[in-house]
């Protein structure tokens, strides 16, 4: 008989998959249904390759003033409150520099002028937000992209969590968050990719209670230029890469929303990656 | 506990209300409040009559996966004066108390004695699933005043069904009292005398047991019935309280004319309650009714609605009105008649006749930040019965057989949750 | 006390037999908020249960146990 089931789909461009302890199909089945419907809902409504979405809407918006639903509004606070906390550096308006970055393992790097042109359109501080109304600049625009897959990993496991005692693991392309230890005591192992290739074999273990887990990392995003390594990590400031930031980082938080903050603020930190989640005291590991 | 960095502190507050986990919802505890620490303090005043200060505190640890450990410590100091069963009549009345003090009733008033005393009392639960379906809550009582101590515990199992539509529970408890009154225990229905010694401490018991069904009836309503049942044995009297003597024609009490009171030794309490909360946009309703009767012929309705309002997000008000009416107990007895039959069993304690109690009021809820809140109750509380009720005798129906006691409810508390 | 027991019955079988609606696990943010137990505020419950069951002659319904007093 078995003691989990594993549910798979595919979301936000990531292999998804749910772990759940119980040996009833029918409740596998309806829980997976619930999350991966939570998934794409969110998906859907957050992208920013979607036509008609608030993302959308707020982005064509041309400097008109935006009404956003309370969930939106719940994610622009949050964006607010890691812009300040990261002084500057976690910014949602940051996501135009994709016009010209490609990070595709090539050693194209972009027209310095090109990247210059765009620091003037990027800056939350060139927002304004007052619930529930957000105003862009015209040529502004917002990509939530930083926060969407580990804010969709905790509402998936606030559903699971409101559905059923079992213990789970819900975990979309590594994003993930483990509810409890199993039935026997012990804890959930999950497999951990090898940050330094393409992940086909898990090269260590993680055991957690209960928590997040995220990882920010340039495994398989990069540009390789003159023998320098140019990580897809971009400072919303300068329009270039952060210099001397680690290869990856790997945070264990009480949810992954604060672990993939904390990855992105010390990956953003460059060289002070390590000595900032010392500091605050967050469990980690470092690979450079 | 470490110091947390304040980036960090601030980060996990972002991110609780990020995930919509706000410090009012039961799925906080899930997202790290680690510890919870509330403290309340009471104040209830009758007009006139008793006062009590009542402060409290609450420590609740989360282990997560469920699991709770929860202390609390309350501590009552009493003072005041309160009814000793006598009846009003047509001349002062004088009484010895049983530490030998004297004190004197004026014509036509409720006889009432002063009193003062103190009690400390300490809980502990432990709260823990035991699989997915099933969770038990254990418990620890333990409290002490100067001339009664009291210790127990209880066991609950809850079981969840229908996706967790549908949740049963079973539950018992153990109670064992000692009671050791300051001059000992009279023999009930004797007359008083306070030069008399007697056995000094007596006991009682209480077992008792509730069944329960709670049903999620819609998403925003749900709905719960209980029974209860409780079984009381040992000595059950009101050793401090005492019944008139009265002229069968007249209804006038002569000096020293008093009974002492006496009830069975055995009692079985039940009771129906039903309960029902209903979520409108973002105000909630509770309603909830009590039928209870038990075998000494109480038979009592209890009607409570609470009504809380949102009126922003941080500040909440809940008016709050309460109804009670209960019947008198078979062996209640406004006084007896001097030189006749004496019955098994007497009491003049006014909580056992027939009453009503109206209770209105209002709370203030203050979210001063994310996890932490003030509180403010203010609640007017008004308890009568029968003034002039058929059995008062000769002059006794010039006088109120049950003024009325309005009472003053204050409490004041505060709650913080620590990730 | 046959009436009431029936009562008490018809009660429980309405209770248990009738989710008015089928609610979905999604739908349960609302019942999940602190505000929504029936106990809204254990404290005030406590409490005022105290002054209650030193006042009148009826106690409990929504729980087992609960210290005694020297109080009725």
């Amino acid at each position: 008989m078995a003691d989990h089931w594993i549910g798979r789909f595919t979301a936000m461009a990531s292999p998804c998959e749910v772990l759940v302890e119980t040996s009833s199909h029918k409740e596998a089945a309806a829980l997976l249904e619930l999350i991966s419907s939570e998934a794409w809902r969110i998906e859907e409504k957050f992208s920013r390759y979607l036509k008609g979405n608030i993302v959308h809407q707020i982005n064509t918006a041309n400097g008109a003033a935006i009404e956003v639903d309370e969930e939106s509004a719940r994610l622009l606070d949050y964006a607010a409150v890691c812009y300040e906390l990261s002084d500057g550096a976690f910014d949602v308006t940051s996501g135009i520099l994709r016009r010209v970055w490609k990070f595709d393992g090539s050693d194209r790097l972009p027209d310095p002028a090109s990247v210059a042109q765009l620091l003037p359109r990027i800056g939350w501080n060139k927002v304004v937000w007052n619930k529930p109304r957000i105003t862009l600049q015209p040529d502004m625009e917002l990509d939530l992209g930083g926060l969407g897959k580990e804010y969709a990993v905790d509402a998936a496991a606030t559903l699971l969590e409101g559905a059923t005692q079992a213990s789970f693991v819900v975990n979309f392309g590594g994003d993930l968050f483990v509810s409890s230890l199993r039935a026997n005591g012990e804890p959930w192992r999950i497999g951990l990719d090898d940050p330094l290739h393409t992940g086909e074999n898990a090269v260590g273990q993680l055991q957690i209670e209960r928590g997040g887990v995220a990882t920010s990392g340039d495994a398989r995003r990069f540009l390789l230029h003159d023998g320098k390594r140019y990580g897809h990590i971009l400072n919303p400031l300068t329009g270039w890469p952060v210099e001397g930031a680690p290869r990856s980082i790997m945070v264990v938080a009480e949810t992954c929303v604060e672990a993939g903050m904390f990855a992105t603020m010390a990956m953003l930190r460059g060289p002070e990656a390590e000595a900032f989640l010392d500091g605050e005291e967050v469990k980690y590991w470092c690979e450079r | 506990m470490q110091l947390k960095s304040s980036l960090r502190v601030k980060l996990r507050a972002a991110t609780c209300s990020l995930l919509a986990v706000t410090a009012g919802s039961a799925a906080a505890a899930n997202f790290g409040t680690r510890w919870t620490v509330e403290g309340a303090s009471l104040l209830y005043a009758e007009n006139k009559r008793t006062t009590v200060f009542e402060p409290l505190l609450i420590v609740k640890r989360n282990f997560g996966a469920g699991q709770m450990l929860e202390g609390k410590f309350v501590f009552d100091a009493m003072t005041g004066a309160s009814p000793t069963g006598a009846a009003a009549t047509n001349r002062s009345q004088t009484f010895t108390t049983p530490s030998g003090n004297r004190y004197t009733t004026q014509t036509g008033e409720v006889p009432l004695r002063k009193f003062q005393d103190q009690r400390g009392s300490g809980d502990v639960s432990w709260t823990k699933p035991l699989n997915r379906r099933f969770k038990s809550v254990l418990s620890a009582h333990v409290s002490a005043e100067t001339d009664y101590q009291s210790v127990g515990a209880t066991g609950t199992i809850t079981a969840d069904f229908n996706q967790k539509l549908t949740t049963f529970s079973l539950g018992g408890g153990y109670n064992s009292d000692r009671i050791n009154p300051v001059s000992g225990v009279p023999d009930g229905l004797t007359r008083v005398n306070p030069n008399l010694t007697h056995e000094e401490t007596r006991s009682k018991h209480i077992a008792d047991g509730m069944l329960g069904v709670t049903q999620i009836l819609t998403p925003r309503w749900l709905v719960q019935v209980n029974f209860s049942y409780a079984k009381e044995d040992g000595y059950l009297t009101e050793p401090y309280k005492i019944i008139s003597l009265v002229d069968t024609l007249t209804g006038e009490t002569r000096t020293g004319d008093y009974l002492y009171e006496k009830r069975p030794d055995a009692r079985v309490r039940q009771s129906v309650f039903a309960s029902t909360a209903y979520h409108f946009a973002s105000d909630i309703l509770h309603v909830s009714y009590r039928n209870y009767w038990d075998d000494w012929g109480i038979r009592s309705h209890t009607v409570d609605l609470k009504y809380d309002l949102e009126l922003s997000d941080k500040v909440n008000l809940e008016p709050h009105m309460r109804f009670y009416h209960q019947s008198a107990a078979d062996f209640y007895t406004y006084s007896l008649p001097r030189g006749g039959a004496v019955p098994e069993f007497a009491t003049s304690d006014y909580r056992f006749g027939t009453l009503n109690t109206q209770t209105i009021g209002a709370k203030i809820g203050i979210r001063t930040a994310d996890l932490q809140e003030f509180s403010f109750r203010l609640e007017y509380m008004r308890q009568s019965g029968n003034e002039h009720p058929d059995e008062a005798v000769g002059v006794q129906q010039n006088y109120s057989m049950f003024p009325p006691i309005d009472i003053l409810i204050l409490q004041v508390g505060y709650s913080i949750g620590i990730p | 006390m046959k009436l009431r027991l029936l009562l008490l019955c018809a009660a429980a079988c309405l209770v248990v037999g009738c989710a008015v609606q089928s609610v979905q696990p999604w739908q349960r943010d609302l019942l999940s908020e602190e505000k929504m137990q029936l106990v809204p505020d254990p404290v005030q419950g406590f409490l005022d249960e105290h002054i209650y069951f030193s006042k009148e002659a009826s106690s409990g319904g929504q729980g087992v146990g609960g210290g005694g007093c020297g109080c009725n």
